[in-house]
């Protein structure tokens, strides 16, 4: 689906808990196995992202060994290199 | 022989349940064993009515010497600082505290209320409560930032909500058997030897630290509670985790975020909705960094640890 190029929304990027728990609370909202809807709602990318060159593999949620989103939100398959707005570290 | 008065001013009794607790010395072994002459306690007290004002006029009067001035909770002094929403023994309390402050040896402050005001301090604060010495991190308090004890030195604050049994009668004691030059305060006038550690110092989470694994629910037995519960151990300063409580246990080891209570600012944010148990975060990295550490270096850090953290660290390696 990214490399069909899947359009996702990937603003605005939450800028404190309150707007990261709104994210949250649209994900939750979801079907658990709307892979597409997931995607599309965190914003996902499959490439770095912003100034920093944000990537899933610095992000708090990201699981090296297997490259897995571990946000109980969104639960999905994710590679290091990709992004999405609820990045956190 | 020491003698000590413990009074309690705006307080849930926290630390007094706490103190009775005590295993390391133990409340009995004050009077058994190190020679203090518990003159009178909210609980263990005998006088009564004009019996315990007696005893007290007879303190500051010097007729009864004090050695040791314990205070529990914050100095009411509401309404328009007349202190009388707290009266003790046919008086405002506030006005026993200041009194028998200055004719005592020591005064030690228990607990987060006599420290800096705790709880009853938050905003909007109707009881107009302070601490004996602070204000949160206002030096000043109610007796003024240049108080000092007869014994020269200023209060000695013991805080947490509660502040640990251990901790307490082990100051009680140094100080009872003469041992008072030992005992090296920190900026904010806690002992040093219980408060310059991090509650994080010995959190058996902090593998998880390391390798930036987060817990998510409480009592989650994977994951530090720093990166998404709110914990504040790598802040705060306290040995919760090389003290522990009941012996056996702390806040983090039971899956319980840390939440800085022995720190000036406790209880944090004012305990706005949404802040209590919630990291606090500034575009994705956490609004409070662990202490002596920078936002690039943290970033830097996570980079690192993500990239070492080895498989086990991701699996519940705990077995039942």
């Amino acid at each position: 689906m990214m490399e069909d190029g899947l359009e996702t929304q990937t603003e605005p990027f939450p800028e404190d808990h309150v707007q990261f728990e709104a994210v949250l609370k649209e994900l939750r909202d979801l079907p658990k196995d709307d892979l597409e809807g997931k995607l599309v709602v965190s914003g996902f990318v499959d490439h770095p992202y912003g100034e920093d060159d944000q990537r899933c593999l610095e992000c708090m949620y990201y699981l090296v060994h297997r490259k897995w989103c571990d946000l109980p939100e969104l639960a999905v398959p994710v590679e290091p290199e990709w992004w999405c707005r609820l990045w956190r570290i | 022989m020491a003698n000590l008065l413990w009074l309690q001013g705006g307080a849930c009794s926290g630390n007094t349940m706490s103190f009775l607790n005590a295993e390391e010395p133990s409340a009995c072994d004050l009077v058994t064993d190190f020679g203090i002459n518990v003159l009178w306690h909210p609980s263990l007290g005998m006088e009564l009515g004009d019996n315990l004002q007696q005893m007290l006029r007879d303190c500051i009067s010097g007729k009864i010497k004090l050695d040791i001035f314990v205070f529990e909770g914050s100095v009411v002094q509401a309404p328009d600082g007349s202190g009388e929403w707290n009266r003790f023994a046919g008086r405002a309390m506030k006005d026993w505290v200041q009194e028998l402050s200055d004719v005592s040896d020591f005064v030690v402050a228990i607990g987060d209320c006599a420290t800096w005001g705790g709880i009853p301090a938050t905003a909007p604060n109707p009881s107009e409560s302070v601490g004996l010495q602070f204000l949160k991190r206002d030096h000043g308090g109610f007796l003024g930032r240049d108080f000092k004890s007869k014994a020269g030195l200023p209060v000695i604050n013991i805080p947490g909500c509660p502040a640990h049994p251990d901790w307490v009668t082990q100051i009680l004691v140094g100080v009872a058997t003469g041992h008072a030059g030992d005992v090296t305060l920190d900026e904010f006038q806690r002992p040093k030897t219980f408060f310059q550690s991090f509650t994080q110092t010995g959190c058996t989470r902090n593998m998880h630290f390391a390798y930036k694994v987060s817990a998510t629910e409480f009592g989650q037995r994977k994951g530090c509670l720093f990166y998404d519960l709110g914990c504040r151990g790598p802040m705060t300063h306290s040995p919760c985790n090389r003290i522990l409580w009941n012996r056996q246990s702390s806040k983090t080891r039971a899956g319980m975020p840390c939440m800085g209570c022995t720190e000036p600012e406790f209880p944090f944010f004012d305990l706005a909705p949404g802040t209590v148990f919630k990291t606090q975060t500034v575009m994705g990295v956490p609004k409070d960094l662990p202490e002596g550490v920078d936002k690039k270096g943290y970033i830097k850090l996570t980079g690192a640890a993500k990239t070492a953290a080895p498989q086990w660290a991701e699996e519940d390696m705990f077995v039942v």
